[in-house]
C-alpha cells in the first residue's frame, strides 16, 4: 500500500498538467468554485438585502420606484418608538413569548420525561400522531382552527352550548382579551409533538448507566429529576428555549395574517406583523426597515447571549 | 461492572411507583395524540359532509358526499395552482439540494483561507428574520419582472444556510481514507463528490430533500407577496383566498384544505419515520 502509494505520488507529481501554473491556480480556487453558487444566493437574496434595510431605515420612502427616497438620519428610529401600535406591538411580542415558551418548551419536556419509560412500539405510534400537525400547511392550520374555533357553527362552542346553561358563545378571535391566547395555542399546538420529540431523543441520548447508579445510591425520582435528568436536558431546554423567543412571532405570523389580521384593534398584533402591514400597507418603508434593524440586533444580541449560556451549561454525557 | 449488573439484576422487581408509569404515560400521550390529530380529522370528515350535516357534530359523516370538492374544483383553478405548486417545490428542493451539496463539500472536504468566515456566514444566515429582508428583495424581485412567476417564488430560495450546514455535518463524517485513495487513483474532486460521497450519503441527502420539499409546498409568506394573480399562485395563497371568499361555506373550505395538505399526507403515511427522524435531529428550519 504505502510504496504503490508513494509511486503514484511521484507519477502526479510528474504529470506535466498537474503543476502547470493554472491547474494549481484552479486547485487553490476550487473550493470557492463549490462555494459560489450558494455563496451568491445567499449574498443576494440575505446579506444584500439586510444591508439595503439599514440603508433605508435612515431614508423616507413609499416603495413607489417613481418617487423619490428622502434621507432623514435617525428620524425613523427615534419616530417609531413613538407610535402607540409599535409599543402595543412589542408588549405583544413579549406576550407571544412568554406565553408560548411553556407549550414549546415547559410542556413537552415534561411529558417527554413522564413517558420515558413506554416500549419502543407503543412510543412508536404516538410519535406518528403527536407529530402530525408539524407537517401541516400553517394555512390549513389557521382554516381548520377557524372551523372548528367558530363563535356560531364551531364545534367547540357548540359543544360547550350544549353542557352549559346560559352559555355565553366565546368570540375566539374577534374577542380582544383572549385573542391572542389562541393564537398562541394554534402556534403551540403545532409545535408541541415536534418538540416533545425532540426532547425525548434527548432523553434517550443520556447514558442509563447514570440512572441504575442513582438507583444503588438510593435516589428518589425527584432527585433523579432534579439531578440527573434536567442538567442534562438543558443544553436542549436551552435550544427550544432560543427558538421560541427567535421564533414565536415569526411562527405566528400566518395565524395572525389569515385569522385575525392583527385585531381586534391590535390585541394581536406583533413586531414582525407590524413590519409588514408598515411595509406593504402604509408603505412606510423607513419605518419598517428601522424597525427590522432593530429587532435583527436584540434578537442577534439574545441568540449570540443563549448561545453562550448554553455552552457554559452543557453537560455533556460521558 | 459487572457486579452492578449483577446486583441490579437481584434487585426486585420494579416498584410500584414505576408499575403505574406506563398507565399514566399511556394516558398522557393517547390525550396529546388525540388533540394533534382530531383537528386534521375533523377537516377531511368536515369536507366531506353536505351542506345540511355540515354543523352537525357527527364524527363521521351519515351521507359523505363529494359536493365540497366539485365546488373547490368549480370555484378554484385547482389544476394550476396544484401545477404550480409542484413545480415550486420541486424546482426550489432541487435548487436548494444541489448549491448544498456543492457549499457542504466544500466546507468538509477542505480547509482553506476564509473558510470559517464562510461558514459563519451560512450559520448566521438564521439570525436574518425574513422581514428585515423582504422590502429590497420585493424592489429587486419587482425590477427583474419576475413577480407573477414560479421563479420569483423559487429565486429566494436558492441556497438554504441550513441544509448547507446540515449536509457539511454528515460529508464530513465521511471516511477520508476512500477520498484520499480515490484521489491517488487519479478522480477528480467532481469526480470523487459525485462517484463517490453522493451514492453513500443519499440517504441524508433524501431526508434533506424531503424536509426541503415540505418546506417549500408550505410555503405562505413570499409567495403571498410576490404573487398576487391565482395563475402564478400556489395553492396556499389559493386556499388563503378561497377562506376569504367563501367564509361561511366551511364543507368547500375544508376540502380544499384537505386537498393542500393532501400530498404531504401521503408523504407522511409512507415515509412517516424518515420524515419524523429528519425533522427531530436537524431541528427547525
Amino acid at each position: 500500500m504505502s510504496s504503490s502509494t508513494a509511486s503514484r505520488r511521484v507519477f502526479l507529481a510528474a504529470d506535466p498538467l498537474a503543476s502547470a501554473p493554472w491547474s494549481q491556480w484552479l486547485r487553490r480556487v476550487q473550493p470557492l468554485l463549490y462555494l459560489l453558487p450558494a455563496l451568491i444566493a445567499v449574498g443576494i437574496w440575505v446579506y444584500r438585502p439586510l444591508v439595503q434595510t439599514f440603508v433605508l431605515s435612515f431614508y423616507e420612502w413609499n416603495l413607489l420606484p417613481t418617487s423619490p427616497q428622502t434621507f432623514v438620519g435617525l428620524q425613523n428610529y427615534s419616530r417609531i418608538f413613538q407610535l402607540p401600535d409599535m409599543t402595543q406591538a412589542l408588549s405583544n411580542t413579549a406576550i407571544y413569548i412568554v406565553g408560548l415558551w411553556p407549550l414549546a418548551v415547559v410542556l413537552p419536556a415534561l411529558i417527554a420525561i413522564a413517558t420515558d419509560e413506554l416500549g419502543k412500539r407503543a412510543r412508536e405510534i404516538y410519535r406518528v400522531l403527536i407529530f402530525a400537525p408539524m407537517m401541516m400547511a400553517p394555512v390549513v392550520v389557521a382554516a381548520v382552527w377557524r372551523w372548528i374555533l367558530h363563535p356560531t357553527n364551531g364545534i367547540v362552542n357548540n359543544t360547550l352550548n350544549g353542557l352549559v346553561n346560559d352559555f355565553e358563545r366565546i368570540r375566539f378571535f374577534t374577542d380582544g382579551s383572549i385573542a391572542i391566547w389562541v393564537i398562541i395555542f394554534i402556534t403551540g399546538w403545532k409545535l408541541t409533538g415536534f418538540s416533545t420529540l425532540i426532547f425525548s431523543a434527548a432523553l434517550t441520548n443520556i447514558n442509563r448507566d447514570i440512572y441504575e447508579a442513582s438507583a444503588i445510591d438510593g435516589a428518589t425520582r425527584w432527585q433523579n429529576l432534579r439531578f440527573i435528568t434536567i442538567p442534562l436536558l438543558s443544553p436542549t431546554i436551552l435550544f427550544m428555549t432560543m427558538l421560541s423567543i427567535l421564533f414565536a412571532s415569526a411562527w405566528s405570523f400566518t395565524y395572525i395574517n389569515v385569522l385575525t389580521d392583527g385585531g381586534p384593534s391590535g390585541a394581536t398584533t406583533n413586531i414582525y406583523y407590524l413590519l409588514w402591514v408598515y411595509g406593504f400597507r402604509s408603505f412606510a418603508i423607513g419605518w419598517s426597515s428601522a424597525a427590522a434593524m432593530v429587532i435583527f440586533v436584540v434578537f442577534g444580541i439574545v441568540a449570540f447571549l443563549l448561545i453562550r449560556l448554553s455552552n457554559r451549561l452543557a453537560f455533556y454525557d460521558n | 461492572m459487572t457486579t452492578d449488573a449483577l446486583l441490579l439484576e437481584a434487585r426486585p422487581a420494579a416498584p410500584p411507583v414505576r408499575a403505574r408509569a406506563p398507565l399514566t404515560s399511556h394516558m398522557i400521550l393517547i390525550a396529546l395524540s388525540i388533540l394533534s390529530i382530531f383537528p386534521l380529522y375533523w377537516m377531511v370528515s368536515s369536507s366531506f359532509k353536505p351542506v345540511n350535516e355540515i354543523y352537525s357534530p357527527n364524527l363521521i359523516p351519515t351521507a359523505p358526499t363529494l359536493e365540497n370538492y366539485v365546488r373547490v374544483f368549480d370555484t378554484l383553478p385547482m389544476n394550476v395552482l396544484m401545477g404550480n405548486t409542484i413545480l415550486v417545490a420541486v424546482m426550489q428542493t432541487g435548487f436548494q439540494l444541489t448549491t448544498s451539496i456543492l457549499a457542504a463539500y466544500a466546507l468538509a472536504r477542505w480547509k482553506f483561507p476564509g473558510s470559517g468566515i464562510v461558514y459563519t456566514l451560512f450559520a448566521l444566515t438564521w439570525l436574518v428574520p425574513f422581514q428585515a429582508t423582504m422590502i429590497p428583495n420585493y424592489v429587486l424581485l419587482t425590477q427583474l419582472n419576475l413577480r407573477n412567476t414560479a421563479l420569483g417564488i423559487i429565486i429566494p430560495n436558492i441556497g438554504s444556510a441550513f441544509a448547507i450546514l446540515l449536509l457539511a455535518q454528515s460529508f464530513r463524517s465521511f471516511p477520508r481514507e476512500l477520498i484520499e485513495s480515490a484521489q491517488l487513483d487519479g478522480a477528480t474532486s467532481w469526480g470523487i463528490l459525485w462517484r463517490i460521497i453522493f451514492p453513500n450519503l443519499r440517504p441524508v441527502v433524501a431526508s434533506l430533500g424531503i424536509l426541503l420539499f415540505i418546506n417549500s409546498w408550505n410555503e405562505y409568506f413570499w409567495p403571498l407577496l410576490v404573487s398576487s394573480r391565482m395563475d402564478s399562485s400556489t395553492l396556499q395563497i389559493g386556499l388563503q383566498m378561497f377562506m376569504a371568499g367563501e367564509v361561511s361555506l366551511w364543507g368547500p373550505v375544508m376540502a380544499a384544505a384537505t386537498l393542500t395538505s393532501l400530498p404531504i399526507f401521503l408523504l407522511y403515511v409512507v415515509l412517516q419515520r424518515q420524515i419524523i427522524d429528519s425533522f427531530v435531529k436537524s431541528g427547525l428550519r
